[in-house]
């Protein structure tokens, strides 16, 4: 039962890490390489606000936000000029974007490993089902459901959400209604670049905080974003459970094949289900 | 007839070739003793390029900078952690004079160094590769290794079981073929000592997650935990262990897992934590305590694992060219092998002609709370080992 437990907070913390990617891809059709190094940011921006204010929650409120600003002058200034390129340029621009956020991380915060500790109320660990499940973990799953819930909210039941979705569809007949297109999407894409913070951020007391950290969760977020289905945030939030209890009943039973489990589970999906093994026609959201 | 006419002159033409050979290497002496200095100053081992830069910088400086009364010119190249880079980069620097490679970190850099080294008859100086195969005995006769194998870290494991009382401990390793072999033979061993093995578990390199595992081994009455893992790996794992409460009851430790700039990254909760320690700033003997003040006054910094093995190793191997007099590098590999430092930093070492792998004692420590000047979790040394029952005769 404990290893459930541990299996969605997993799950949860992986559908975290992934949300902004998919969101970008789904709504901009950008495949960002950069969300590594964006979740990276997340994570040192979250440290610095925790070393200045002593406040976890300061953290993890300024992180995402100082990343959209981050995220939206990306856009603007260098993703929207080559929109309308072939998709080779964009991969190329958010590879390049690693090169130059790992640098700025590299000169303003150094070499060393940084530390952050979980909130003061999730420090301990509780007693369930015969395990001491750390309380930290109990505080991703919740997280992670509000977060999901509150995407699903705002990109299915919304205005907002529903004209995101518009511009993704039909960017030009949504133009003629009187919508500034090109402000939506450096929108998403600031939203997406705060999404990516916040999993670092969330990421910060579990993992060390180091450069290079982007790298080892940009593969976890690709794996959930084609298996939920690209672009589609109620299937990464399927996908990224069932990753976890995969790897959660991986770890209880075979340690050593739980990537090979992983991977098996994305090459089933890719040969029997390439749209994701959640994806419904003509939905993005 | 032929057949001597020929072994004639084949001998006669080795003997030229030996003669002008010898005479190009006495002849031509350069302007300045160049070093090659493959390091990793991005990826996931910057951190140790650094720490290894500044403490061979420092030998080099300690020394007037001259070797064989001439200035040494060290070119400092990126490895990025990888061993293509750092094949490439030692190429170059080969190409330009290098008379000396020092690098890289990772074994698997090293191991791709000491390919082109070999073949180019040029001393590679590894002061941090731990992997076993870098010096073995027959093996790579321009390699040197002034520091610890892994097989050194896994021994001093198992004297630390049996020193601590540790009677059923559960092992956990980063997958992978040096941790395995590192494994089976502390697993050997450890039951021959008596004490009993209730599980191992093999999460990939480079894991994320541990708590699972973790769970699984509160449950079990193991009252120690092997940890065969380092780097990230090893700081996650404490980390995920401390929000679980997992060393209360039982014993962490590794060969290793942990030094004060990993302790940093995984905070308090590496208090307790026992681990090899390769060098450590407190070793109580003249030669450590006039390089840690050195290193203090020019970094104003503790010098960690990294910079004291760079400086030990930088500073032997430089001492052993300088003794020979020649600017032949077959005259330097026949001096350092088989060579004794009595003033390590570490104390004793000596160069085993065999396989070229030094002899030394071993470091083994603790994690516990420092108090300024000393960073605020620092490694107590609990123990130290001697090299008898660390290394194997090389015939094994």
């Amino acid at each position: 039962m404990s290893t459930i437990v541990i299996g969605l907070s997993m799950g949860m913390l992986l559908f975290l890490l992934a949300a902004g990617l998919t969101l970008i891809f789904g709504m901009l059709r950008v495949i960002n390489f950069a969300h590594g190094s964006l979740y990276m940011l997340g994570a040192y921006l979250a440290f610095q606000m925790v070393s200045v204010t002593g406040s976890f929650w300061a953290g993890l409120v300024a992180a995402p936000i100082i990343a959209a600003i981050i995220g939206a002058l990306m856009e603007r200034i260098a993703l929207r000029p080559v929109y309308d390129r072939d998709h080779v340029y964009q991969l190329l621009l958010t590879f390049g974007f690693i090169l130059v956020l790992d640098e700025a991380v590299r000169i303003i915060w150094g070499l060393e490993y940084k530390q952050m500790y979980p909130p003061e109320l999730f420090a301990g660990a509780i007693e369930m089902f015969g395990s001491s499940v750390p309380s930290y973990r109990l505080f991703i799953i919740g997280f992670g459901a509000a977060v999901s819930a509150a995407l699903f909210f705002m990109l299915d039941r919304s205005r907002y959400g529903m004209i995101i979705r518009a511009a993704s569809g039909d960017p030009e007949m949504v133009r003629t209604l009187g919508i500034n297109v090109s402000l939506v999407r450096t929108g998403v894409f600031s939203f997406g670049a705060g999404l990516a913070a916040l999993g670092g951020a969330v990421a910060g007391p579990l993992f060390p905080i180091e450069l290079g950290m982007g790298f080892n969760i940009i593969i976890d977020s690709f794996i959930v974003v084609i298996i939920g289905g690209l672009g589609n945030i109620r299937g990464a939030v399927m996908a990224a459970l069932l990753i976890g209890m995969t790897r959660a009943l991986g770890y209880s039973y075979a340690p050593s094949w739980v990537d090979f489990l992983t991977f098996i589970l994305l090459i089933g999906t890719l040969i029997l289900r390439p749209e994701g093994l959640f994806s419904r026609k003509g939905r993005t959201a | 007839m032929k057949i001597v006419k020929s072994t004639i002159l084949s001998a006669a033409c080795a003997a030229v070739l030996a003669f002008t050979g010898g005479n190009y290497a006495m002849a031509d002496e350069p302007e300045s003793f160049k070093i090659g200095a493959v390091l990793p100053f991005s990826g996931p081992y910057g951190i140790i390029g650094k720490g290894m830069k500044q403490g061979a910088q420092l030998a080099i400086e300690m020394r007037g900078g001259e070797v064989l009364g001439k200035p040494v010119e060290v070119t400092w190249e990126d490895s990025e952690t990888k061993p293509q880079p750092a094949v490439q980069k030692a190429t170059r620097l080969i190409s330009s004079g290098a008379q000396m490679i020092f690098g890289a970190a990772s074994s698997a850099s090293t191991a791709a160094l000491q390919g082109i080294t070999e073949q180019r008859k040029i001393p590679l100086l590894v002061t941090i590769s731990a992997d076993d195969k870098i010096t073995r005995a027959n093996g790579y006769r321009y390699t040197f290794r002034t520091s610890n194998t892994l097989g050194m870290e896994i021994r001093m494991a198992l004297e630390f079981t049996k020193a601590a009382g540790l009677k059923k401990v559960y092992g956990v390793g980063a997958d992978y073929a040096v941790t395995r072999d590192g494994w089976d033979a502390y697993k050997a061993a450890a039951e021959e000592a008596g004490v009993e093995i209730v599980g191992i578990d093999y999460p990939p390199l480079g894991n994320r997650d541990y708590s699972v595992i973790i769970d699984k081994i509160s449950k079990t009455d193991a009252d120690g935990v092997i940890l065969i893992v380092t780097g990230s790996d090893g700081v996650t794992f404490l980390k995920q262990a401390g929000q679980a409460g997992l060393g209360k009851n039982k014993v962490l430790f590794g060969p290793v897992l942990q030094d004060e700039v990993l302790a940093a990254a995984v905070g308090p909760d590496a208090v307790g934590a026992a681990s090899g320690v390769r060098y450590h700033y407190s070793l109580d003997n003249p030669a450590n305590k006039a390089f840690v003040e050195a290193y203090r006054a020019k970094y104003n910094e503790w010098p960690d694992s990294f910079a004291g093995e760079a400086f030990d190793g930088m500073s032997w191997f430089l001492d052993a060219v300088d003794s020979t007099n020649s600017w032949d590098r077959e005259e330097w590999v026949k001096a350092f092998e088989g060579s004794v430092r009595e003033n390590s930093v570490e104390g004793r070492k000596e160069m085993r002609a065999c396989d070229h792998q030094a002899l030394q004692v071993g470091l083994w420590g603790v994690v516990e709370k420092g108090e300024a000047p000393y960073p605020d979790l620092k490694m107590k040394i609990t123990n130290i080992f001697q090299p008898d029952v660390l290394f194997p005769a090389c015939e094994e």
